[in-house]
């Protein structure tokens, strides 16, 4: 079939020129005798049809839409993965190499046991500077030092009062003694007279009097009679009598 | 012709490593090269997989590409086609691409491919959407010759000329137009009785 000529054309030589004939570039005599092989040939005029629909079914064809993430697979796998080996090539930046170091330097301490106590030690030192009423700001240099030296202040002029204080208490104690010693003196002397005026009326009493209570006065007064003059702030005399001791004490 | 000079461009700076300029080049032919790998291989995901493998094999030897020798689009297709090629070959054994018209078996009288792919179902609709025409056609792309379809596909669906077609798969031009006409023909021969099922 392919090498029967039928109108001038051999059906090999129709199947050359059938391109041409579908795409409309063949012209002239050429197509003439194209057409006029079609009209005669059947098996030509049959591939010319078939050739004819297939362009048609293929027309009706649109194309299709990518994945909307291939483009981005396609650079991920070509210059993504050149500057990611770029990267491991290259080492580790500076920054890199100071975070390493860091980070080897702090694995001891950064540890959960290790968190969990310096949190329980904040919430520790949180709360004992709330309930003293210690605010953070109090804890810079500048606010440590003043109130370092105000507290320091307070505390001398604390002493230095509670020292005044005591001397002038002190002094004031000497004063009435030394008053009390003075009007003790002058109180002694008025009674050593006054004793003695006494005891010359009393003796001159006593010279009529019963010797018993003289005998008795003198066993009582021989009993005690110091202790009673310590208790009453008096210096005590041997031969005083009881009665005269509590009469001196009266007068006092 | 300035598209062309804007694609050597485009190549020139890939290949002394800038980035950006990959990109472009992507973003232009990624949509291309997506549609030849999905007629050829009729997969979406086997379309999606060969794209990226052909953008690699792009990527790695674009500094070898010669412009004088072919254009940038004419040798992407050619790396394109020779990846499609290996990839059908790895995969010959899970389909049948004999010519429909081919008898199974020793038999002269037996049924044919295309008898055995026809539909037997009684519940076929009359008129069919485009969308299922073309259907349709993508389905009866993937039953002829491997050969006869990528010459179908260069040429009716990616509008490349025959020189170009021929630089690709080698092949004199006169080889290149024999094989789309037969192509278109075998197509037409399948999607006519497919339809005539239908009707």
């Amino acid at each position: 079939m392919l090498g029967e000529t039928k109108s001038g054309m051999q059906c090999m030589e129709f199947d050359a020129l059938l391109t041409e004939a579908i795409d409309g570039t063949l012209n002239g005599e050429r197509r003439e005798r194209f057409e006029r092989h079609q009209a005669g040939c059947p098996a030509c005029s049959t591939l010319f049809a078939e050739v004819s629909s297939g362009m048609a079914w293929l027309d009706e064809v649109e194309d299709v839409q990518p994945p909307h993430t291939l483009v981005h697979n396609i650079l991920a796998a070509t210059s993504g993965a050149d500057q990611a080996a770029a990267r491991a090539n290259a080492g580790p930046s500076a920054w890199e190499r100071l975070r390493r170091q860091v980070r080897m330097a702090l694995a001891p301490v950064l540890t959960p046991r290790f968190g969990m106590s310096m949190g329980m030690a904040f919430f520790s030192i949180t709360l004992v500077l709330n309930m003293a009423q210690i605010r953070i700001t109090d804890l810079t240099p500048s606010n440590l030092s003043h109130t370092f030296y105000s507290s320091q202040n307070k505390f001398e002029m604390k002493f230095m009062r509670y020292y005044e204080n005591m001397r002038l208490v002190y002094e004031i104690e000497s004063r009435v003694r030394d008053l009390r010693n003075a009007t003790d003196e002058s109180e002694r002397q008025e009674k050593n007279r006054h004793r003695e005026k006494n005891n010359n009326q009393t003796q001159e009493q006593n010279q009529n009097s019963e010797p018993d209570r003289r005998q008795h006065r003198e066993f009582t007064c021989g009993q005690n009679p110091q202790w009673l003059a310590l208790l009453n702030g008096i210096e005590p005399h041997l031969d005083m009598c009881p009665r005269d001791l509590a009469k001196q004490r009266r007068e006092i | 012709m300035e598209e062309a000079q804007v694609v050597a461009q485009l190549v020139r700076r890939c290949a002394s490593g800038d980035a950006a300029a990959w990109e472009e080049i992507v973003q232009r032919f990624h949509r291309r090269i997506y549609n030849i790998c999905y007629r050829f291989a009729g997969s979406a995901d086997d379309a999606q997989d060969l794209t990226q493998e052909v953008f690699i094999k792009v990527y790695r030897t674009v500094s070898s590409f010669d412009g004088k020798k072919a254009s940038f689009s004419t040798w992407v297709t050619t790396v394109t086609r020779n990846l499609l090629v290996d990839h059908f070959r790895k995969t010959r054994n899970d389909r049948s691409t004999d010519s429909i018209d081919a008898v199974q078996g020793a038999d002269d009288d037996g049924p044919t491919l295309a008898d055995r792919l026809a539909s037997d179902a009684p519940s076929q609709q009359v008129h069919v959407e485009s969308r299922e025409r073309q259907e349709m056609v993508h389905r009866a792309l993937q039953q002829i010759s491997p050969d006869l379809r990528e010459a179908v596909i260069l040429r009716d669906l990616q509008d490349m000329d025959y020189r170009e077609i021929a630089q690709v798969l080698k092949v004199p031009e006169g080889t290149v137009k024999s094989r789309i006409n037969r192509g278109r023909a075998e197509l037409a021969r399948l999607l006519q009785r497919t339809y005539r099922q239908a009707l």
